[in-house]
């Protein structure tokens, strides 16, 4: 099994009754939609998930190894989380694609030019925005470059919070095309929050709805 | 007689009423409501300052190592209180960390300035180095206080970044680099300024107090020129010491940002 996590726990706002319990598995080449009303966490799991901020029980494991014997800064790139708002920096775009090779667990590898310019054409992307301020490209491409990033940071397991929320039908579709292509290779999985049912052309694709804990919370 | 202090008698010291009495009319007048204030502050002026030019006179005469240690560790203990009052952005009482920080930038900075520069004898002089280790703490205390407020501030402001640095396998220190760079240059940045404006806008405290000493202003300026560099240096020391100490406490022991880093995010 690729990607599992047991029974994480945690709970929403202050109050005991929306405590939240979830499962899940995914195994290479799935996906897994993480379905649930609005403001019901989703975003939440996502972060407990990447280790981004604690919940209160559970546990996750990458390849049968539990994240208690895995370093967080090694976890984050393999268990890696892509907001629903993408995170620019300043500097042109090339020096966004190139961030993640800045850090020391990152830097073993550098930004693979060719690569990410395959990636911007087939999402639609001018490579005239290759050399341009990262501050003035738009909510679509800015969430795209940050699709591009992602997957040059080359996890195993991609948890995406509502990739296709700036983006117009075409593009849409690109970006599955891209994801689709991208989970063919070995110990790859991904984690989906999407309101908007757009991922049809996905394959092996598996669900779980997080619903609130029957019993009340401690 | 050009080179002596010309003394303030009791007499002419009480002539400073009238300059309360200005400050005091002026409140009055606009009803500014520091009359209190004013009144209070005036008088632990006279206390502080009569007590303290006591202290000096004796501990100068004793003139013993031990005790100048003292006393300038419990000046750096009130500066790292008065530092931290000033950070409304921090959450905490970092006091420790501003203490170890002010200690480790004014022991090391004054014990050059006063064995290498000014070297006394005997090289502790009380004279010498209460004054010097003063100043350096007088000034270090607002640059460290600036860069932890703004080391919180950028933290903040910054939240999203930082996190996306987390998701590339940054560590804390990593993530929160421009935040750093940020602070350290908001703690520098005054003393930076003064280096640029001294002498022309204004005469520093300690050399025109040298000159109404009765000393040459030519050997006054030597005297300030050690000070600037001394407090420059002091001032990037304290406030990378500080910064370091205290980046930690944004994360959790996971190496996730605090939920109070997170909670002003819009």
């Amino acid at each position: 099994m690729l990607f599992e996590f047991k029974d994480i726990k945690y709970t929403l706002g202050n109050e005991s009754e929306r405590n939240i319990v979830v499962s899940g598995v995914v195994d290479s080449g799935e996906v897994l939609i993480v379905r649930g009303p609005s403001g019901a966490g989703k975003s939440t799991l996502f972060r407990i998930l990447s280790r981004l901020q604690p919940g209160s029980g559970g546990e996750a494991f990458l390849q049968g190894k539990s994240w208690l014997q895995i370093p967080s800064t090694s976890w984050r790139i393999n268990v890696h989380y892509m907001a629903q708002k993408p995170a620019l920096f300043d500097g042109t775009v090339a020096d966004n694609l190139a961030k993640p090779f800045e850090t020391r667990a990152g830097g073993q590898k550098k930004l693979d030019q060719d690569r990410a310019k395959e990636l911007m054409e087939q999402l639609h992307l001018s490579l005239e925005l290759w050399n341009q301020d990262a501050r003035t490209v738009s909510g679509g491409e800015a969430s795209r470059l940050a699709f591009i990033r992602a997957l040059l940071v080359d996890p195993m397991v991609l948890l995406l919070d509502e990739p296709t929320a700036a983006l117009d039908e075409p593009a849409r579709q690109a970006l599955y095309r891209v994801l689709s292509g991208w989970l063919k290779a070995a110990n790859r999985a991904a984690l989906l929050i999407s309101h908007n049912n757009d991922y049809r052309q996905l394959e092996h694709i598996k669900y779980v709805d997080i619903i609130k804990h029957p019993e009340r919370g401690d | 007689m050009e080179s002596s202090v010309i003394p303030i008698t009791n007499l002419q010291l009480a002539f400073t009423f009238i300059l309360i009495l200005i400050t005091g009319g002026i409140s009055s007048f606009l009803k500014l409501g520091l009359l209190k204030s004013l009144v209070w502050g005036t008088v632990r002026t006279f206390v502080q300052l009569t007590l303290i030019g006591y202290a000096l006179t004796y501990i100068f005469q004793i003139n013993n190592l031990w005790l100048i240690i003292l006393i300038i560790t419990i000046m750096c203990y009130i500066a790292s209180r008065a530092a931290v009052k000033r950070t409304p952005n921090v959450s905490g009482h970092p006091t420790v960390p501003a203490f170890l920080s002010l200690v480790a930038s004014t022991y090391l900075v004054g014990t050059i300035v006063t064995t290498l520069i000014i070297s006394p004898d005997p090289w502790y002089s009380a004279r010498i180095a209460i004054p010097i280790f003063g100043m350096i703490l007088g000034n270090s205390m607002n640059g460290i206080a600036l860069s932890l407020d703004r080391l919180y501030l950028e933290a903040r402001a910054r939240a999203f970044e930082i996190e996306a640095m987390l998701t590339f396998g940054a560590t804390p220190w990593e993530a929160i680099q421009t935040s750093v760079q940020e602070a350290i240059r908001a703690g520098m940045t005054p003393t930076i300024n003064s280096l640029m404006v001294v002498g022309l806008v204004s005469l520093p405290g300690m050399m025109t107090g040298q000159i109404l000493g009765g000393a040459d202003p030519r050997e006054a300026v030597r005297y300030q020129i050690v000070v600037m560099l001394m407090i420059a240096a002091a001032v990037a020391i304290g406030c990378l010491i500080l910064v370091g100490l205290s980046y930690k406490k944004l994360f959790n022991d996971d190496g996730g940002l605090q939920s109070f880093v997170l909670s002003s995010r819009k």
